[in-house]
């Protein structure tokens, strides 16, 4: 039996080469996945507005699910999934009211027993720090790594407990393991511009920009992310010049690159900045 | 709508208290949006102060990326992200959203990554 796995709508389609490297490389260190038997959309956004039990149902019903299968563990890795099944996961827990309306509405008996867990938490925690930097060579050795984690991993930082709210550094803790260089990257925390990618072309370009100029600055030869929305961002709003000198992947896919496995397995074939620079280096 | 009634309704909706702001400036220095808003999260929240309604009108409320920079910058505690969020709510309870499925284009729509849908409808539409 694996760890219970929430993928979320995105990585099912338009991401889903963060699922496949994800999965691919927890499982070449010996941590398996279970996917949920049944799941919905995580609803994205958590309702900001005062007693808007609704925005949180879609969250409940998932974590009450997944508290079923007995593990006490829930893994996720799309950052907005995170950030909402947490932030409910959190509401449910201390949150008298919250508890028992979604009690009332689902008909469920779930008191926010759950430990939601980010793959990061996990190769620090189940796999450690130590184990993970011996069993890499020195593929990325000498490699800068910018490790972006955008908005939604450590805001609010008492909800989210992921290390400090503008400064958390589990990535850069991460990303020496693999035997790479993690920069001082001043755009760790910013926001690329989210779902205002809808809305506001204007500031979406106006944030990527400044991300790749902090990255490009502090010398990164690839920048890391948890999110498919960070990505295609970073990968749409990307000036052609900054995208091909410094391609935007996802943590597990240079985890993958760092454990050998194969690149289709990692879907880094096709990708629109291209990371075969790296993977020279590398 | 009085002045009284409208700070009342933002006070309800985003359980945050707008008259503990001291207008430091912090939360607009640190926003995402600040470089296309046409009103600083720090003179929303001084509009939201003397209860004036115009800030019910203002483009920055929509801007918002709720990437929670202010809430975590605040010197006050004030969750600033769920005071826009209440105006913002306050105008989609009224039916006035800003983001129209049929104003996107098809071949945008077929790249874009399905959670930025589902976050931007239930932010900006009503």
């Amino acid at each position: 039996m694996g760890i219970p796995y929430f993928p979320g709508c995105t990585l099912h389609v338009k991401a889903k080469e963060l699922d496949d490297s994800t999965r691919a490389a927890l499982a070449a260190l010996g941590v398996e996945l279970a996917e949920l038997p049944e799941w919905t959309c995580c609803g994205t956004v958590f309702p900001l507005a005062q007693n808007n039990y609704m925005g949180m149902v879609a969250s409940a019903r998932i974590l009450s699910n997944a508290a079923k299968q007995g593990d006490g563990r829930l893994v996720t890795v799309c950052s907005f999934c995170y950030h909402v099944l947490k932030r409910v996961n959190f509401a449910i827990k201390n949150n008298d009211e919250a508890r028992t309306k979604l009690k009332e509405y689902l008909e469920e008996d779930y008191d926010g027993g759950l430990s939601l867990l980010h793959p990061l938490e996990l190769l620090r925690d189940e796999v450690g720090f130590d184990a993970l930097r011996n069993r890499v060579g020195e593929r990325l050795k000498g490699v800068k790594v910018a490790c972006y984690y955008g908005c939604m991993l450590s805001r609010p930082a008492r909800e989210m407990d992921f290390g400090a709210p503008e400064n958390p550094t589990i990535m850069e803790e991460f990303v020496e393991a693999l035997g790479a260089e993690p920069v001082d990257f001043p755009g760790k925390t910013k926001c690329c511009g989210s779902y205002q990618v809808l809305n506001e072309h204007e500031l979406v370009a106006g944030r990527v920009k400044d991300i790749f100029k902090a990255a490009s600055l502090c010398g990164s030869q690839v920048i890391i992310t948890s999110c498919p929305l960070c990505r295609f961002n970073l990968d749409t709003f990307g000036e052609a010049e900054n995208r091909s000198k410094i391609p935007v992947l996802y943590f597990t896919q240079l985890l993958g690159i760092a454990l050998e496995i194969p690149i289709d397995r990692l879907g880094l074939a096709g990708q629109d900045g291209d990371p075969k620079p790296l993977l020279r280096e590398a | 709508m009085t002045r009284v009634e409208m700070t009342l309704q933002v006070k309800e909706i985003s359980g945050q208290n707008p008259f503990l702001c001291m207008q430091c400036g912090l939360c607009s220095a640190g926003c995402t949006g600040r470089g296309i808003m046409d009103m600083l999260p720090r003179q929303v929240m001084r509009l939201i102060q003397f209860g004036n309604a115009q800030v019910l009108d203002n483009r920055s409320i929509w801007m918002c990326t709720t990437c929670l920079t202010c809430t975590a910058r605040c010197p006050r505690g004030i969750d600033i992200a769920r005071v826009m969020e209440a105006l913002r709510t306050i105008n989609l309870r009224r039916g006035d959203g800003v983001l129209a499925p049929e104003d996107l284009a098809a071949e945008f729509l077929a790249e874009i990554p399905q959670m930025a849908l589902t976050s931007a409808f239930r932010k900006l539409s009503a």
